[in-house]
């Protein structure tokens, strides 16, 4: 009665509000994700007290409660920051330093050690496995702003813009097409150009236009797969001519659309050239910038970046509205569905079958031999899940998809669903990718309105009903089996097969689940037949393969290519090369689950089995450049701290049998390993290897045992007390040499004040304090910051360089 | 349906619906195995049933498989007995306990220290008595002739100083009063040195802490015995495959020693837990998994108590969960 709490009735109202979201989405047991994940979406975290409330209200008891809240990562059972920072860990960003734009982050918000927010619960930070951006490496999310190319110096700047950008209020800008449209342009909007500001751009294009009275369409379209290109827009004339201006800046959107479009009237046009010449004169950036640059130039190497590539999956790339579903049909979207319902399912199988498409989830399996199996098997009702659960860091082709060609993915879908008889039909889709949820949704929606999905599809007895299961954060839920139990309710702990979920899948029911890329390929190939699909590829691998491309590479992106490529035909003609003109040191293919293949070993084709041969794998698709600049045992480690954490935790193999292996490599990072350690290491992980349970087990000794395989004398240095590239932190020193002019920039950026401040004369600096961030690296303009191993002292160093 | 499989290159015919690990030990070839009990829901965790099927060259667990027809199974090779003895080694790099305590170990007369100091705790100084004298008949003479490698051992002289246990033995010897002791006045077996132990190793900073803050008792005594040895199958299957050590740096996720007391006589301590989930997946709104991965822990909620019995001991195989009458010290976390 006498409380003066201002929250007062924030915290009676727990219960209510939890009854009202228990009331909405339900009390069964197989509700507990969905249920959780409302509950986080309400509280921004789990209070233990609507966690009772729930325990009280429904039929999910205690122990799944708790055990089912605390094995996803996606929930939080302590409030965080009013914003959160997510530094985005994933292999591409981890190449280029995340873990020291992590620390910048915690260093500056003063955050004490072992906590995650900052004194005045204004922020909170936090690693994330990937965000999907990996072209934009390092990457930064706070709240749904995403932050590319961060570097630890530049901390402050994007701390500061988010408060400024939150602080500015949003004006809301709707303009409707009202008038006759004299050209369009398209602009990217998947979450790489979102990340690199497409959405301003956008915006920038209405109020663009609008001033310069310039009547154009502007139509977003979905990932154009250009992703080191973004914010990129295409313009199409009125004559049909297309200019594609990659990397463009809000400020340049005039002087294109000027270039490009006639405004209406006379006097609008003169001003307009006059107002255009002004603003030319008032801001400097518009000489830098690429609107000045030729025709040419400008786009030459994004064309040749697509060359080499073929587009099944990303079939309209840069071309389609995402959601636009009478674009997708004018465009020859579900005539393969059509085809596939009016054709007898065992036809449709065996094309599939003769076509050699095999899944693209990693495994490899025959897709068709799987549309046999469940097909086979007599029951009333079966179950189709499209599985987007991409937890691979450095793999973002499936968000892409999603986001993209939601009506592609949904085709395949609803073909498969058709040949084995499957009546209802789940997209399993990770949390962290909001945009594809909702994309999917409403795609989803625009099917049903159009009859493409419900009941007696295209007038035919095919009745299918699709619905959205979002994935709660866990690496290992991309495993069939613990994709099932996760959907069932529970921990997403694999099971022994078989029985295979084909035969006794979901709530026992025979299922079919397939990659969100397999399903992608499907209408391609029922609606141009398996000869013209098999054409493509090699004798084992047939089709194309969709691989994110990043790392250190001049152009990465989402490309898709030919199956028998080789990875070297990749990375030269494709990304243009190894960034900064350094030499490549190896592939790692297959993320976590895959391998690192050697630059000698580059010219091998993209194929399962080939790949396989080497002791990598296809895996989703994340395809990393690595220079001479990374070290190989650091590489190994991150992967396996990956899986580590990762690790669902059922069998020994893999929860202690992989803590074991980051324990030695964790060892031998710091210089204190042994060659016995590697020995030891090799041992664990080839039995790790063949004795874990499921794939993720099975698998993830494939970094560790390929590196020891190509590139064992790099253990060997690191038990020796070296480490070439001076990754491995604890076993370098920064230093000083002689080409230091004293100029304190590097002791200006020092985040610990390890360098004195000593103007003109060479710095120094204090190697105990020095926490190795490689600040004043990047600052310092004459190179004069060198790292050097623990025992070697700089004079020995520049002689033998 | 029954199958017909070759387990060790003899024909066995597999009953409908059961495992291999079942058929094989009815045709009387033994698979050794933690998670799984008979008659029990179990989901393959251990590893230590590994087997080779022949024909695909791989390693599954016994405990889930069942058999397909002609299916040819190696439960001997080298492959199998290596798998075996490295899911053991890991299982027990992540199980900190003691199964002897240490001071029991060293006394070179034989004499149970800990079980004499769990009867002085509880004020039961006969049996203390009779402890000692079932090892050596006049304590005085041999224990002040002894260099006392037992308080040398004593795991508390790593927290702060070591139980005094030669005083002790002197305290209980002038207070007993019976005269002649009976020399079976003990009926459980003496430490069985012969068998394998495993080994608390070194506590960290936070759990010395929290152990000196959360002790009170008599003889200060931590009681490091494992109160589930008996019948403790890791320990069975370890001593069997001759496992002496871990080659793997100890480190757990769990804090050790922290013995939660679940109902009279029943306990558990998550240390000696090996995760296989057997109490998870046999107990309703019971035991439960909390987080995932290495940092896993099996917990049970207060308001779960009610819901296990005492057949849990019984049921786990490492000792986590067992049976003691002695009132022992709880450490909570």
């Amino acid at each position: 009665m006498s409380c003066t709490c201002n929250n007062h009735s924030e915290h009676n109202d727990i219960p209510t509000r939890t009854d009202a979201i228990i009331n909405s989405v339900g009390r069964s047991r197989s509700m507990v994700i969905p249920l959780l994940q409302a509950l986080q979406t309400e509280f921004g975290y789990l209070p233990s007290e609507a966690l009772k409330r729930v325990y009280e209200q429904t039929d999910i008891d205690s122990a799944q409660l708790v055990s089912v809240s605390t094995f996803y990562t996606q929930f939080r059972h302590i409030p965080l920051g009013k914003h959160q920072i997510r530094v985005c860990t994933g292999t591409a960003c981890h190449v280029k330093g995340a873990g020291n734009v992590f620390d910048a982050f915690i260093r500056h918000l003063e955050i004490p050690e072992g906590e995650i927010s900052s004194a005045d619960r204004l922020f909170s930070v936090e690693k994330i496995a990937c965000l999907g951006c990996c072209t934009l490496a390092p990457v930064v999310q706070i709240d749904e702003k995403i932050y590319g190319h961060v570097v630890p110096g530049r901390v402050k700047e994007v701390i500061e813009d988010f408060l400024q950008s939150i602080s500015e209020q949003e004006k809301e800008e709707s303009r409707k097409a009202k008038r006759q449209v004299a050209g369009e342009v398209r602009l990217g909007m998947g979450s790489c150009c979102m990340a690199s500001g497409s959405a301003d751009i956008y915006k920038e294009l209405q109020t663009a236009s609008a001033q310069l009275g310039v009547e154009v369409g502007i139509k977003p379209v979905g990932c154009v797969g250009v992703c080191n290109k973004v914010p990129l827009i295409d313009v199409v004339s009125d004559d049909g001519s297309i200019h594609r201006y990659p990397n463009v800046k809000a400020i340049e959107i005039k002087e294109i659309l000027h270039r490009h479009f006639k405004p209406s009237g006379y006097l609008k046009r003169l001003q307009n050239n006059i107002l255009g010449h002004i603003d030319i004169f008032h801001t400097d950036i518009t000489w830098n910038n690429v609107v000045w640059k030729s025709e040419h130039e400008r786009t030459g190497l994004v064309s040749r970046f697509l060359a080499a590539q073929k587009h099944i999956s990303t079939e309209g790339f840069g071309l389609l509205a995402p959601l636009n579903i009478d674009e997708y049909i004018a465009h020859g979207g579900f005539e393969a569905l059509q085809k596939a319902i009016a054709s007898p399912a065992s036809d449709i199988i065996q094309t599939i079958l003769s076509s050699g498409l095999r899944g693209r989830g990693g495994g490899g399996f025959p897709t068709g031999k799987k549309w046999e199996i469940v097909a086979s098997v007599p029951s009333r009702s079966k179950y189709m899940i499209c599985n987007g659960d991409e937890g691979d860091p450095g793999a973002f082709m499936d968000r892409m998809m999603l986001e993209s060609y939601p009506f592609r993915v949904i085709e395949g879908m609803l073909i498969a669903a058709c040949a084995v008889g499957a009546d209802k039909g789940i997209f399993y889709i990770r949390s962290e990718y909001p945009l594809a949820v909702t994309r999917i949704r409403t795609a989803v929606e625009l099917c049903r309105e159009r009859g493409f999905v419900g009941d007696n599809i295209a007038g035919s007895d095919f009745s299918f009903s699709i619905s959205v299961f979002e994935g709660a954060g866990a690496f290992v839920c991309g495993e069939e089996t613990a994709l099932i139990a996760s959907i069932e309710g529970d921990r997403g702990f694999p099971r022994q097969r078989p029985p295979y979920p084909a035969v006794s899948g979901l709530h026992g029911l025979p299922t079919l689940v397939n990659n969100v890329e397999t399903l992608s390929q499907a209408p391609y190939i029922v609606k141009h037949g398996a000869d013209v699909y098999s054409s493509v590829g090699t004798a084992s691998s047939k089709g194309t393969k969709v691989f994110a491309l990043a790392g250190k590479i001049n152009h990465g992106g989402l490309i898709e290519v030919p199956m028998g490529i080789t990875l070297r035909q990749i990375i030269e003609d494709i990304g243009g090369g190894v960034e900064g003109g350094r030499r490549l040191k190896a592939v790692q293919i297959g993320g976590p689950s895959g391998g690192c293949i050697p630059a000698e070993l580059c010219d091998s084709p993209v194929d399962f089995d080939a790949l396989t041969k080497l002791g990598a794998m296809m895996g989703s698709g994340g395809l990393v450049v690595l220079s001479e600049d990374d070290c190989m045992v650091d590489v190994a480690r991150y992967f396996l701290s990956f899986t580590c954490d990762q690790s669902c935790g059922k069998c020994t193999f893999c929860r202690v049998g992989t803590r074991r292996m980051l324990d030695i490599l964790n060892k031998i990072c710091s210089g204190k390993g042994t060659l016995a350690d590697i020995d030891l290491l090799e041992e664990l992980a080839a039995n790790v290897k063949r004795s874990s349970l499921c794939g993720l087990g099975k698998t993830a000794p494939n970094p560790v045992l390929t590196t020891l395989k190509y590139f064992r004398n790099e253990y060997e240095e690191h038990a020796a007390g070296r480490c070439r590239t001076g990754t491995c932190k604890d076993m370098v020193k920064y230093v000083v040499t002689q080409d230091c002019i004293g100029c304190t920039k590097c002791s200006k950026a020092c985040p610990v004040d390890a360098i004195p401040y000593t103007p003109y004369e060479l710095h120094t600096i204090n190697v105990e304090a020095c926490v190795r961030c490689g600040l004043c690296i990047d600052e310092c303009r004459y190179q004069a910051i060198r790292k050097i191993g623990l025992r070697e002292n700089i004079n020995e160093y520049e002689y033998s360089n | 349906m029954s199958m017909n499989i070759l387990i060790n290159d003899t024909a066995v015919i597999a009953g409908e619906n059961e495992t291999l690990i079942e058929a094989a030990r009815r045709a009387g070839v033994d698979i050794p195995s933690l998670c799984y009990a008979r008659g029990a829901v179990h989901k393959s965790s251990c590893m230590i049933c590994a087997v080779k099927d022949c024909r695909t060259g791989q390693i599954i667990p016994a405990c889930t498989t069942i058999p397909s027809e002609g299916m040819q199974i190696d439960t001997r090779c080298e492959e199998v007995i290596l798998s075996r003895t490295l899911s053991l080694e890991l299982l027990l790099s992540d199980h900190r306990a003691d199964c002897e305590a240490p001071c029991s170990i060293v006394c070179p007369h034989g004499l149970d220290v800990e079980r004499m100091l769990a009867f002085y705790d509880e004020d039961k100084t006969e049996q203390a008595h009779q402890t000692i004298a079932a090892a050596f008949p006049l304590p005085e003479i041999k224990c002040n002739s002894c260099k006392a490698p037992c308080e040398k051992a004593c795991r508390r002289g790593s927290i702060d100083k070591h139980v005094a246990i030669r005083s002790i033995i002197a305290e209980i010897c002038s207070r007993s009063d019976s005269a002649k002791p009976s020399a079976n006045g003990t009926d459980l077996p003496a430490p069985a040195k012969s068998q394998f132990l495993s080994r608390l190793g070194r506590f960290t900073e936070a759990e010395r802490i929290r152990i000196k803050e959360s002790l009170a008792g008599g003889s200060r005594c931590l009681h490091c015995a494992c109160g589930g040895r008996n019948g403790c199958k890791l320990r069975l299957y370890a001593g069997q495959m001759g496992i002496k050590r871990s080659r793997y740096d100890a480190a757990s996720a769990s804090q050790v020693m922290i013995r939660q007391k679940i109902a009279d006589k029943l306990w558990f301590e998550p240390a000696k837990c090996i995760k296989c989930g057997l109490c998870v997946y046999n107990s309703t709104n019971g035991f439960t998994f909390k987080g995932r991965g290495f940092v896993m822990q099996i917990v049970l909620p207060e308001e779960n108590r009610q819901n296990v019995d005492r057949s849990f001991a019984q049921l786990c195989p490492s000792g986590a969960i067992y049976l003691s009458d002695n009132p022992e010290k709880i450490y909570e976390q």
